[in-house]
């Protein structure tokens, strides 16, 4: 397969990478970037485990295609804390014990920062809607829903 | 009562910010230079022999490494091949579908998948066993060859009971059987004023991590070392099977535990000794990661389960009689919990008589495995629906009746083993006092949907495993904990409150690290509820044997008497003379510099288990039911676990929450379907339905302290207790708000519909 160049801006830096076009925005960002902190845990843009976000939009970026995110600014949880200080999602995430495997919360915390952005003062029906597309198997949710709604008073 | 320091706060997680700024490790997240991708071809048949197979189309594809069949592997002796983990590829016959028949070894995993479509199988079809019960009865075809031997280690690692399983010499469906009684049944159904007698069915489901099964393993052929990068509960575990399997001394296997995206008992032994082997043939490091079709087809779920089950209950609300006959399907090889199953179902209240036989047979399914409680939730649903049935007969309270008849400290369980301390009633008594239990009978809310409220409870044993840790003195005075345990959700912050109890030090002072098999002290597999219960008694016993070594240097230097020493906010000083004092740092000076008078301090932990601590929960469910449809909706959910001793409640709440939420999941939706010809249907999350952030409520927790012989500060694991009662509850709330009983969970508004009669 001829392979093609692609560009993004992720978490304020530039990237480039020399790819096969079949393969995903996610997988070029886990395995040619070395991005790791993305996860995958279905392929197929149910879990919500690989959310970024792209030109604004939370994504499924198990579902895009790398070439369809050529240019694109991207932020990924990498790039949520600011020059080593947490952002207030992350560190109310530490605070309420949201936290158990780990594996959903970069999405999780990548869904709650867009919430932010938009609904600075969400309730708990619209944290909920905001996060229904990230599963989470360990905690049953009530302290991410919590964690969300703290750093909105934060 | 004792008041501590540190034990018994809510703590954050002690590890720092990487689970929240994506820095955490996952098996996955390996790279290795070199490195090939697997990828497996599984079978599409539920049973099948192998005629050929054909992969030179696949070979002949660009970045194609190796295929590799059974032919191509290591073999086992006729008995190992009746265990589930020595068949890491088909040979000859596919028992399941989804079992994995092709590796594929390509430079990328899309080249590797690209090439599992250019191989040609041809098979023979068999016929397939799909019932369980059909499967049971005299000259039903076999599942697969007899089963000759059983490897129950790995179901130990959750729970550890002493009882030996009945096995028949005729070729036969059932892997194994066990069967109690106690008392005279005929006398027990006569004595009942009611008598209840149901069929219990609740579905195959599927443990749920979101990571999906990821190992790495590299094997340096010049120094015949191998190394693994993987997701699993049990790093030592699986260097053991590894060892056994393959004949490699664990001097030259080094298994790493990775961080666990989530395991729930699924993730223990699956992939890795394949991976190893993969790794070997092909001279290069080799990852196999799971696709979700993978995982769902092709790990191992949890047993469905049917329980045919008659109780009697006089009107006085005595229980008198339980005859029942448990099913687990445990798929096409053992790994269903019968047992475990038997001892529950007649072991939550004191039936005088009682008969109960279990029975685990395979059928031509993915063979299942451990879950949270493996087996519990489905006698669970059985006998506390029926407890519901039988009071709302005898017009006598559902929780009032549970009280009257529950288990405690001394009554026996169907083994007759007798139980320890126990916390049953302590969780009922919260109920009654709780608001959503009072609110029972305030059934409309105006929108025209029934609402209803309903109770269950759940208990578990608990697994029993030794253990060990280190706890040392850093150069600075701070400490350094070390431990073999997994840490999946939290244990790890546990053990540094525990050390910086038992050394008087601020939390800050203490820092946890597990180690991998070759670096670490031994643990267990963290399962079973048992890694705080076990490794956290070990942590410990090695801060205690650290604070004495201190104190003995610390009473030398200031002519004391070891016996008068304390130890208090980073100091060892003399009781009653806090003038008389040496710091941390100053210890860690005189144990550790050049030209040190002392050895440095390290504390070993090294415990064994012998007594369990069974753990309970009750849950109380307030569902609406639109009797239209259906459509159950959860508008909130209570859940009272008794921890024996919160040594850290936040995260002890997290886990009740957690699992409440499975058992949810497995009240309402989970069920893994499969066809007629026993090829799963639902191979994807978004026909799996897991409970989504929508679909249940905030969940209100209570913990109860009624505290454990042998745990730490009188810990109990909490784990496990918190997935079991889902379905019942809910059963139980449904029955309440529309007057009907469902039998077969998940209750899904099909379910509800046929039990009103509408459809």
């Amino acid at each position: 397969m001829a392979k093609l160049e692609v560009h993004y801006t992720i978490n304020g830096r530039k990237h480039e990478a020399y790819i096969e076009p079949n393969l995903t925005l996610l997988d070029v960002v886990r395995d040619d970037l070395r991005l790791t902190g993305s996860k995958e845990g279905c392929g197929t843009g149910d879990c919500g485990a690989c959310t970024m976000i792209v030109d604004g939009k939370l994504v499924t970026a198990c579902l895009m295609l790398a070439p369809q995110a050529d240019g694109a600014e991207i932020t990924t949880i990498e790039g949520v804390a600011e020059n080593g200080t947490l952002h207030p999602v992350q560190q109310a995430f530490l605070d309420k014990g949201a936290v158990q495997c780990g594996f959903c919360i970069p999405g999780m915390i990548l869904a709650g920062k867009v919430l932010l952005d938009q609904n600075p003062k969400p309730n708990d029906y619209e944290i909920r809607e905001a996060i229904a597309g990230n599963l989470c198997r360990c905690t049953g949710y009530t302290k991410i829903v919590e964690a969300i709604a703290a750093a909105a008073e934060a | 009562m004792t008041t501590y320091s540190t034990v018994g706060k809510p703590i954050t997680r002690v590890e720092g910010s990487h689970k929240v700024t994506g820095d955490s490790l996952y098996a996955a997240d390996i790279q290795l230079p070199g490195m090939l991708h697997c990828k497996l071809l599984r079978s599409p048949h539920a049973h099948a022999r192998i005629v050929g197979i054909d992969a030179s189309k696949a070979l002949a594809l660009e970045g194609v490494e190796r295929v590799i069949t059974a032919a191509d592997l290591p073999t086992f002796s006729e008995k190992r091949m009746s265990n589930r983990g020595y068949n890491l590829l088909a040979d000859d016959e596919v028992v399941f579908n989804g079992q994995p028949v092709v590796a594929v070894l390509a430079e990328t995993p899309s080249i590797a998948e690209e090439a599992l479509d250019l191989i040609d199988i041809e098979y023979e079809e068999l016929p397939a066993v799909l019932d369980a019960l059909a499967a049971m009865e005299d000259g039903s075809p076999l599942a697969r060859k007899p089963i000759m031997e059983i490897d129950r280690s790995e179901a130990k690692g959750h729970v550890s009971v002493d009882v030996k399983e009945e096995r028949s010499d005729k070729p036969s469906n059932i892997a194994s059987q066990a069967k109690f009684s106690r008392g005279d049944i005929d006398q027990g159904i006569a004595e009942a004023d009611c008598i209840v007698e149901n069929t219990w069915r609740s579905a195959m489901m599927h443990q749920g991590y979101i990571e999906p099964h990821s190992t790495v393993a590299d094997f340096d052929a010049a120094s015949g070392e191998l190394t693994i990068w993987s997701a699993t509960q049990g790093q030592f575990f699986v260097r053991d099977q590894i060892s056994n399997m393959l004949r490699i001394p664990e001097t030259k296997i080094r298994v790493i535990g990775m961080e666990l995206g989530g395991g729930f008992g699924g993730k223990i032994f699956l992939t890795q000794t394949l991976t190893a082997v993969l790794a070997k043939i092909a001279g290069r490091p080799v990852k196999l990661i799971f696709t979700r079709k993978d995982d769902l087809q092709g790990a191992t779920p949890s047993a469905g389960c049917v329980v045919e089950l008659k109780t009697g209950m006089k009107k006085d609300g005595s229980i008198t009689v339980i005859k029942a006959k448990i099913v687990y399907d445990s798929g096409a090889f053992p790994g269903a919990s019968a047992v475990v199953g038997a001892i529950l179902l007649g072991g939550y209240y004191r039936f005088p008589n009682l008969e109960i036989e279990t029975y685990e047979v395979l059928t031509n399914k993915v063979s299942v495995g451990a879950i949270r409680a493996p087996g519990a939730h489905n006698v669970t649903f059985a006998i506390e629906s029926q407890m519901d049935m039988m009071a709302r007969e005898l017009q006598l309270d559902p929780l009032e009746v549970r009280m009257q008849n529950a288990v405690s400290e001394g009554d026996a369980m169907p083994t007759e083993v007798k139980y320890p301390r126990i916390g049953m009633k302590e969780c009922l008594e919260a109920v009654r006092d709780s608001d959503l239990w009072k609110s029972r009978g305030t059934k409309q809310n105006g929108n025209g949907k029934a609402r209803g409220v309903g109770l269950a409870i759940g208990g578990w044993l608990g697994g029993l495993q030794p253990a060990s840790a280190h706890v040392e003195l850093n150069g600075d005075g701070t400490v350094k904990v070390l431990v073999g345990a997994n840490d999946i959700s939290g244990t790890n912050t546990s053990f540094a409150q525990i050390a910086a109890e038992e050394l008087g030090l601020p939390l800050e002072m203490v820092s946890v690290a597990t180690g991998d098999t070759k670096t670490s002290p031994f643990a267990g597999m963290s399962a079973g509820s048992k890694t705080l219960f076990t490794v956290g008694r070990a942590v410990k016993a090695a801060a205690e044997d650290a604070r004495q070594q201190l104190f003995d240097i610390a009473a030398e230097r200031l002519e004391a008497n070891p016996d008068d020493m304390e130890s208090f906010e980073g100091e060892i000083r003399v009781k009653g003379s806090p003038d008389k004092s040496i710091p941390f740092r100053r210890l860690a000076g005189i144990t550790t510099g050049f030209g040190a008078l002392y050895p440095p301090v390290v504390g070993k932990g090294s415990i064994t288990a012998r007594k369990q601590a069974p753990g309970f929960t009750a849950q109380v469910a307030e569902v609406e039911v639109d009797e239209e449809t259906g459509q159950v909706t959860l508008l909130n959910w209570g859940i009272v676990q008794d921890a024996g001793f919160a040594i850290n409640p936040l995260s002890v709440a997290g886990q009740m929450q957690g699992g409440a939420t499975q058992g949810i999941g497995i009240g309402l939706w989970e069920e893994m379907v499969y066809d007629d010809e026993g090829k799963l249907i639902n191979d994807g999350l978004l026909d799996y339905r897991m409970p989504t952030a929508l679909d249940v409520p905030n969940i209100a927790t209570h913990i109860v302290e009624v505290p454990s012989e042998e745990g730490p500060y009188g810990a109990r694991g909490v784990g496990e207790p918190s997935i079991i009662p889902g379905a019942a509850a809910i059963s139980n709330a449904v029955e309440d708000a529309i007057g009907v009983r469902v039998t077969e969970a998940p209750i899904t508004p099909e379910r509800i519909l046929r039990a009103m009669g509408k459809i």
